[in-house]
């Protein structure tokens, strides 16, 4: 059962464009020059409950947008979305209890208190009984190991705590659906795998439905099934991550060790040479032709060792949202 | 709603956890309050009366400034919303079942309590210092007018800012001149420095037809009794109309800004 539904979503901002310098400021009291910039531009799709999906994309391409729309915070220029049966922006309170939405950059804890007093004002805010409150907190502290330090005022916290301690407040009310948005932004590596372990234990043991944007590929690669990829307000694919590569990767990756001395030239007839140090060489060659060429190689080079690999879909998604072909 | 009495109780562990932005915001109103006093003194100097006042009259006047301003002007949410409007702070309450403006309004009036009780204390020791001779010819009907009044005028005081702040919608870098704009006017036009009718009388007249006296002036010529059975009816309606529309122009214009509100940054 669909519990998100978007039909073709447009957001448009109003931006006033400022000339550098200071002649343009200048200009910009009196004349402003305004155009439209297309944040989000006919975007669909529908997620099922439970479902744990990818937003990917560069900065700009319109994720936090539309994770915005879907939590009420902006009005649509055009477009229909329903979130569990509900117009978001009508910000109805029975809809908010529901879900919740998590910015990397953005805390809602007070700063000069400790994380615990936050805790409870949520608690009143979405009117939490009191036994499911202890329970539910009892659950998070221990899954986020964080008991030792709830009572610290939060300025005092490290940024991976006050991390934790923001998706505790986050998670108070039990929502059923969760928009992260950028969850492991500034955390190192161990905090970051922390977090994606939480947040997979969050999907499965409540069944919650949870839309995720990331610039880390590693958090997508690990938790999503299914990801969007979104581009200048335009989704360009929505699917399994392995799809991608069956989708955009048009070529595979040679790489071939070898035992004596060849020339860059002669490796050129092979195919598109990504890397070459000698003794390594990594060859891009087309998907179709990745056989033929690795028997010529084999053939008539002196080959010590040859692997054929996919490329890495980090490259792919880089390679798509630059426009360039891999090959 | 308990969920506001959470709130109001955490303003107030807040606001002790900022104790020197407190200790000198107290500062800052004693400061006022002995410039006003020492301009006064020196007008009567050498003389009984002056603008129609005497000198005990202008002196009660002057007192009561100091805790009209500190109940109607303590409001942590001017120095707060337009901020959490222009780098998108709002967007944390937006999503949550709770009234943003009504958060706001809760946690200025844990600071007014906080502060009403401090300015208490620095009232009764000026006093104790300076012995001024002070006239108050209160009544039970004046004491009470005087108080709802200046509840009221706190309120007054809430939504007039928060027109003035919703600019912020619009012009994410504007709340702070405006605002400065609107308390320069305040101090001058509500009565905080001197009585307002000590003014030319087409300037007074003037001035009535705006919310300002209604902020400082009127609350005080309630409360220190100064005032005719029909001057209090009047401000009744006036401080009850005021109320209202100030209210209601800024609900629409937040109802308005919100729909333009782009949650930026991030």
């Amino acid at each position: 059962m669909s519990v998100i539904s978007v039909n073709k979503l447009q957001k448009f901002y109003k931006v006033h464009q400022k000339e550098p310098g200071l002649a343009g400021s200048i200009r910009s009291l009196f004349k402003r020059k305004y155009y439209d910039v297309k944040a989000v531009d006919g975007v669909s799709f529908e997620i099922n409950e439970g479902e744990l999906v990818g937003f990917i994309g560069p900065n700009g391409a319109g994720k936090t947008t539309t994770l915005k729309v879907l939590s009420g915070l902006l009005y649509p220029t055009a477009g229909d979305v329903s979130v569990l049966g509900y117009t978001p922006w009508d910000r109805k309170p029975a809809f908010q209890k529901q879900f919740s939405l998590v910015m990397g950059q953005k805390n809602q804890l007070w700063w000069d208190l400790p994380a615990i007093e936050s805790f409870i004002l949520n608690k009143e805010i979405y009117e939490v009984p009191d036994a499911q409150y202890k329970q539910t907190l009892d659950e998070l502290v221990d899954l986020l190991d964080v008991s030792d330090v709830l009572k610290v005022q939060v300025r005092k916290l490290s940024l991976g705590q006050r991390m934790k301690m923001e998706l505790i407040a986050a998670l108070i009310h039990s929502p059923k659906i969760l928009f992260l948005d950028e969850p492991t932004i500034g955390l190192d590596v161990v905090m970051q795998k922390k977090m994606r372990d939480f947040i997979r234990q969050y999907n499965q043991k409540f069944n919650a439905t949870i839309i995720l944007t990331s610039h880390y590929m590693d958090d997508v690669k690990e938790l999503c099934q299914r990801v969007i990829v979104i581009d200048k307000g335009h989704v360009l694919f929505d699917g399994a991550l392995d799809e991608i590569i069956k989708k955009f990767a048009n070529h595979k990756l040679l790489t071939v060790v070898f035992s004596k001395e060849v020339t860059e030239k002669e490796l050129k007839k092979i195919g598109t040479i990504k890397e070459f140090e000698f003794p390594r060489a990594v060859i891009s060659v087309k998907r179709a032709t990745a056989s033929t060429a690795a028997a010529e190689l084999l053939q008539n080079f002196p080959v010590e060792d040859i692997n054929i690999e996919e490329p890495k879909i980090e490259d792919i998604i880089r390679e798509v949202f630059t426009g360039k072909d891999l090959a | 709603m308990k969920k506001y009495l959470t709130v109001f109780q955490l303003s107030f562990q807040n606001e002790f956890t900022y104790r020197l932005n407190f200790i000198l915001w107290r500062v800052r109103n004693i400061l006022r309050i002995l410039m006003v006093f020492f301009l006064w003194n020196s007008v009567f100097s050498g003389r009984e009366t002056a603008f129609g006042y005497t000198r005990p009259e202008m002196m009660a006047y002057v007192f009561s400034v100091l805790f009209i301003n500190t109940f109607v002007m303590s409001a942590p949410s001017n120095d707060n919303v337009g901020s959490q409007i222009s780098n998108g702070d709002l967007s944390n309450f937006l999503v949550k079942p709770i009234n943003y403006l009504h958060y706001w309004l809760t946690r200025d009036w844990a600071s007014k309590l906080l502060n009403i009780l401090f300015a208490t204390g620095e009232i009764f020791t000026l006093y104790i210092i300076f012995r001024p001779e002070i006239l108050f010819t209160n009544t039970t009907t004046f004491l009470f007018s005087g108080i709802l009044v200046t509840i009221i005028a706190a309120f007054i005081y809430f939504y007039l800012t928060k027109i003035v702040i919703s600019v912020a919608f619009w012009a994410p870098e504007q709340p702070w001149g405006l605002m400065f704009v609107f308390l320069v006017l305040y101090e001058i036009l509500s009565g905080g420095i001197f009585p307002l009718d000590v003014l030319p009388l087409n300037i007074y007249s003037i001035l009535k037809f705006t919310p300002f006296p209604y902020l400082v002036y009127f609350p005080i010529k309630l409360l220190v009794g100064n005032a005719t059975y029909p001057e209090i009816v009047n401000i009744f309606i006036g401080s009850f109309s005021w109320l209202i529309l100030s209210k209601w122009i800024s609900i629409k214009l937040w109802k308005n800004g919100l729909k333009v509100y782009s949650a930026s940054g991030n």
